[in-house]
Formats: C-alpha cells, sequence, structure tokens
C-alpha cells in the first residue's frame, strides 16, 4: 500500500496527543458543545475514573443518530456512540493504522495505551499530512466501497 | 484549553429551562463551556456567572469538590432568570 519510507513512520510521530474524552452518561449537548469549543468532531468514550476507551463518538453520530431521528438532545452518549474495540498503540507503523481506517471506513483511530487508556487520537489528515500517497489511497478505498454490511460486528462507519 | 481535557462529574444532573430552551448539564466541564460560551447574560465583575465560572476552573484544576461548581452554577442559573430543576437543590452552597 506504500513504500518502505511510509513504514519508517510510527503512529506516534503524527498523532495528537491533547485527547478530549467523554463518559458514556454525558449527553449529546454536552459533547457537541465540548466540540464546538475544541473544533474535534470525533472524541474517544472512557469509563470514568477507569479511563479504559469504549468506544468513540462523532459529530455525524450526534447529527445522524440522535438529530435526525428526532431524539432528545439529552440522550445519553451510550446510546448512540460507535462501540469500537478497534484501536491502534503509539508503536504502530501508519502503514497499519492507514489500513484499519481504510478497512473500517473510519477517519479517526483513538491510540490507546497498555491500560487502554487514550494517549492520542490518529486522523486520516494526519496520515495525508506526513504521507499524501497512503492517505490518498485510504480516501480512494472509501470512496470506491459500496455503503456497507460488512463492517465489523459491534462497529458502525464513522465517515465524520 | 488543555485544563479542558479533564472533568470533573457532579452527583445529580442540573435542568435549566428558558422559553425554547432547555440545558442538562451534569459536569463541571460542561458547565463551564455553558457559562462561557452559551449564556444569557455577559459577564461581570461580582456576578454569580462569573464566580461560577472560577468555582468550576478551580474544580476542573481538582482544588475544589464538584459539587461546589454545581452549586455555583445552580446560583449563576437563578440570576440569569432559568428555572432550575434537580432533585437536591443547590447542595453545596
Amino acid at each position: 500500500m506504500a513504500g518502505p519510507e511510509d513504514k519508517a513512520i510510527r503512529v506516534r510521530d503524527v498523532m495528537t496527543r491533547q485527547v478530549y474524552t467523554v463518559s458514556p452518561t454525558d449527553t449529546a449537548q454536552s459533547v457537541a458543545r465540548l466540540m464546538k469549543e475544541t473544533g474535534v468532531g470525533a472524541l474517544p468514550v472512557e469509563v470514568p475514573g477507569v479511563g479504559t476507551i469504549l468506544g468513540i463518538v462523532t459529530d455525524r453520530d450526534i447529527l445522524t443518530s440522535v438529530v435526525a431521528q428526532g431524539l432528545s438532545t439529552s440522550t445519553a452518549v451510550f446510546e448512540f456512540m460507535t462501540v469500537a474495540a478497534e484501536s491502534c498503540e503509539e508503536g504502530d507503523s501508519i502503514l497499519l493504522a492507514a489500513q484499519k481506517l481504510h478497512d473500517l471506513r473510519i477517519r479517526q483511530l483513538v491510540v490507546v495505551d497498555e491500560k487502554r487508556h487514550a494517549a492520542g487520537i490518529i486522523a486520516l489528515a494526519d496520515v495525508i499530512r506526513v504521507s499524501p500517497e497512503l492517505g490518498g489511497l485510504v480516501l480512494d478505498g472509501m470512496s470506491r466501497h459500496e455503503p456497507v454490511n460488512q463492517q465489523l460486528e459491534g462497529m458502525s462507519p464513522c465517515l465524520a | 484549553m488543555s485544563g479542558l481535557t479533564q472533568d470533573r462529574l457532579w452527583s445529580e444532573a442540573v435542568i435549566l429551562e428558558a422559553p425554547n430552551r432547555v440545558l442538562r448539564v451534569q459536569s463541571t466541564r460542561d458547565a463551564f463551556l455553558c457559562l462561557k460560551n452559551h449564556w444569557p447574560l455577559p459577564d461581570g465583575d461580582g456576578s454569580a456567572r462569573s464566580e461560577a465560572l472560577a468555582a468550576c476552573d478551580r474544580v476542573i484544576e481538582g482544588q475544589d469538590e464538584p459539587d461546589v461548581a454545581r452549586a455555583a452554577f445552580i446560583r449563576a442559573a437563578e440570576e440569569a432568570r432559568f428555572a432550575v430543576h434537580s432533585w437536591t437543590g443547590n447542595e453545596g452552597a
């Protein structure tokens, strides 16, 4: 999927380390307020006080699963979050991260440490920044896929 | 902004009602963002709003307990003439 030079780049080299997390009992409106303040469209969901990452919530989830469904803005995050077992680690190559983004058709991947706490977040934009060719392949793969029913169990696509 | 990577949950949510508006707030970080970005009254020295912002800041930094921010938030909401709904009221005041 990419040349040898891409394999030398690790997730830790390109990820964003400042991570804003939310709890499963936060509401759609509180998540939206945090997204507005931080300019971040995808936030990892963690167990409060424990820090284990359960999944991710995106601005698109709020639009499609709350607003479009006519649900209350007080709807709790656990009711519409993407429960994602998938993540990557700081030492992974960006090739591996790009492969996951491609295969899962998502644009952000949570980077976890050995305790499965959030260490950062890597976005497709980060991959494109350091390797336009690799990022382009991921984007190209996304646009060529049919709207999925082959996603992993427990995952829903995050196209935000 | 880095302080917003932390949050301190409240023991109970506070629901604020105004015409055509319902705010549900259950954590210190969210209260801070409501006060900062979504508040009907301007900030001013000595206002309940500015005191609540300061309280939220202290709680997020770990210098005070979450219910202190909750109590300050309720006072600011009353100042802004929101109808305030909570089971336990202004505990921690």
